[in-house]
């Protein structure tokens, strides 16, 4: 762990429900590939056309809200999301996230502007968007949640360490 | 420094001497649900885990309740890979008709005071009327604990409610969560816990409890805990659970916030159109017109949600042009409702009863199809724009003596203004 995220920054703004903008309740029916290519176009057109692998979304508060299904989060790692930084989350898509190997950061996000690059350091707890001199301590992530996320997401996670036993953030040895 | 519910649950289910808000702890859990909404993408995700054995199956119930019943072939193929699975893992299973999630985990006395118990539900909370610690997760937790019987959590930082006085007759935990939803606003209690305490619990029924836990969710929290008292140990020893192990909150726990409310002096309380949070005293609303009435769902479809309903409208009809639909919360509650006479109350004033489950919420099963221009009453817990599949209709929510009254006479009513609208149940263990 401890690698640093680099992206470039996406805006959205307060209270998205990806429920309805990244999930098939909007587009009933459709597989999570067509789902991925509409994902919040009702707010930014060509929204995943202009996203990059490894970009980040960064977005106001209660990111996610009333939506616990799953789903949306697969199909933002489907776009290769790099992570989402925001100002709060809805909890189950919080969790969501790091089940599925999403990067999350919880911190203040007023100066970032659109296409900005964003680097992240989960390890530190620290987003920075070094061209503004921006430099936001948010308290790290838990070490269980880095190893959940280093692994790629939980299932990953329990495939190698089945008995959960959480490898030492300094050793790398579980 | 002295610990919450929360904080004493998740650490005794840890290993963990004194976890605190904000810490991430690996808990063992007591017992899980899947529903079959959400059923389909857990399955999935066992599958991708590929664990050859699941040895917490025994203690997970997989519970058709969305679909209740299947609407179209593809939720019937969705039942008929649960029972497959359940009876290959060996997972306790509820079938269609056979209740609500959160109604048939504690009427199978499938947990107890102090435990920790998920589901793939955000109303999972409803667990937190009994002391247990239940909380809402997704597909991939469920395959995590199915295989593992754990679980990592983030200890959630607590809100301490106290509730001056007793709800006078004709108001609910339906109201008094209302007006805290009108107070925090929706998702005001996101990442928390909730903990409910005061003369006002020690009244109520575990009906009306199950009601404050369950609707916490709409205010985003996590969990919400009672403290246990009598009514709580005997209402579980007569489901067959195991012995309770009461968690209470230590004087000196740290709390995010403290909220006082006055119970005593709430009248009943509704939620306007759209918004769980747009939330008005039934004074402001009354005289809206209504053309359809629901009571049911995991909110509020219990035997004391029907007896409110019944004791409004036995004998009597509802207004001309309006439609009731009643779901009783369960099997178990639909049969003493009948023996109760309720039923025949219910369906003699105009409703019609339908199958135990919690599909009309949002109209997953295609019954309550509303009409342009239409407005539901509705005991359920959420309104948002065309949750039942018209955006042209519109929904405000209310205890189920509101529902009934305003069935009565067409137009949203306070239930305190009708006979019968004061009934409020005689406590048997207190």
């Amino acid at each position: 762990m401890g690698a640093l995220i680099r992206g470039k920054a996406h805006l959205l703004g307060d209270d998205i429900n990806t429920d309805i903008h990244c999930s098939s309740k909007y587009h009933p029916g459709r597989d999570n590939a067509y789902v991925a290519q509409h994902v919040f176009e009702q707010l930014v057109p060509g929204f995943a056309a202009r996203l990059a692998k490894g970009d980040v979304i960064v977005a106001g508060r209660n990111f996610g809200n009333n939506s616990s299904r799953e789903q949306a989060v697969h199909i933002l790692r489907l776009l290769e999301v790099g992570a989402i930084v925001a100002a709060s989350f809805g909890r189950q898509f919080f969790r969501n996230c790091i089940n599925n190997g999403l990067p999350v950061v919880e911190c203040d996000v007023t100066g970032i502007s659109g296409n900005d690059e964003v680097e992240i350091d989960l390890a530190l707890g620290r987003v920075a968007v070094p061209a503004r001199g921006i430099v936001r301590e948010v308290p790290p992530l838990p070490g269980e949640v880095q190893a959940v996320l280093g692994a790629g997401g939980l299932i990953p996670f329990l495939k190698a360490h089945p008995d959960w036993r959480i490898p030492s953030p300094l050793t790398g040895e579980g | 420094m002295g610990a919450t519910i929360a904080e004493k649950i998740l650490s005794s289910h840890s290993g963990t001497r004194s976890a605190r808000a904000g810490d991430v702890v690996v808990a063992s859990v007591d017992f899980a649900m899947l529903h079959d909404g959400r059923a389909p993408n857990a399955l999935k995700r066992v599958a991708e885990l590929g664990a050859g054995k699941l040895p917490f199956a025994a203690r997970t119930a997989f519970v058709m309740d969305h679909y209740s019943p299947p609407p179209h072939a593809e939720a019937a193929n969705v039942h008929r890979e649960m029972r497959a699975f359940a009876e290959a893992h060996r997972t306790v299973l509820y079938d269609v008709g056979d209740g609500i999630c959160h109604q048939v985990l504690p009427e199978g006395g499938h947990f107890t005071c102090g435990d920790l118990v998920v589901g793939t539900d955000t109303h999972s909370t409803t667990y937190g009327a009994f002391n247990a610690f239940g909380t809402g997760v997704e597909g991939t937790d469920l395959a995590a604990v199915m295989m593992t019987g754990r679980l990592w959590f983030r200890v959630p930082e607590t809100i301490r409610v106290e509730l001056r006085g007793r709800l006078q007759p004709g108001v609910w935990a339906k109201d008094l969560t209302l007006a805290m939803l009108g107070r925090l606003g929706a998702e005001g209690a996101n990442y928390k816990a909730i903990e409910y305490a005061g003369p006002a619990i020690a009244a109520m029924e575990i009906d009306d409890r199950m009601t404050l836990a369950n609707h916490a969710a709409e205010l985003g929290a996590k969990a919400a805990l009672l403290e246990a008292d009598e009514k709580t140990i005997a209402w579980l020893q007569s489901r067959g659970a195991r012995g309770p192990r009461p968690v209470t909150a230590d004087p000196d726990a740290r709390y995010s916030e403290r909220i006082e409310v006055d119970a005593a002096g709430l009248p009943p309380q509704v939620a306007r159109r759209h918004k769980v949070d747009d939330v008005v005293g039934v004074d402001e609303a009354a005289g809206q017109r209504i053309h359809y009435a629901l009571v049911g769902t995991c909110t509020n479809g219990r035997l004391d949600d029907l007896r409110q309903a019944a004791a409004i409208l036995k004998g009597r009809r509802i207004a001309q042009g309006v439609r009731m639909i009643v779901t009783p919360a369960s099997r178990n509650v639909y049969l003493q409702a009948a023996r109760e006479g309720l039923i025949e109350a219910l369906t003699q004033a105009g409703a019609s009863v339908e199958a135990a489950g919690c599909g009309t919420c949002v109209n997953i099963t295609g019954h309550l199809i509303t009409g342009d221009g239409d407005v539901v009453i509705s005991s359920a817990n959420r309104n948002f724009k065309g949750r039942l599949g018209n955006a042209n209709s519109e929904i405000f929510l209310g205890s189920a003596a509101t529902v009934a009254a305003s069935a009565l006479t067409g137009r949203i009513t306070d239930p305190r203004t009708v006979d019968g609208g004061d009934w409020r149940p005689v406590s048997k263990a207190a």
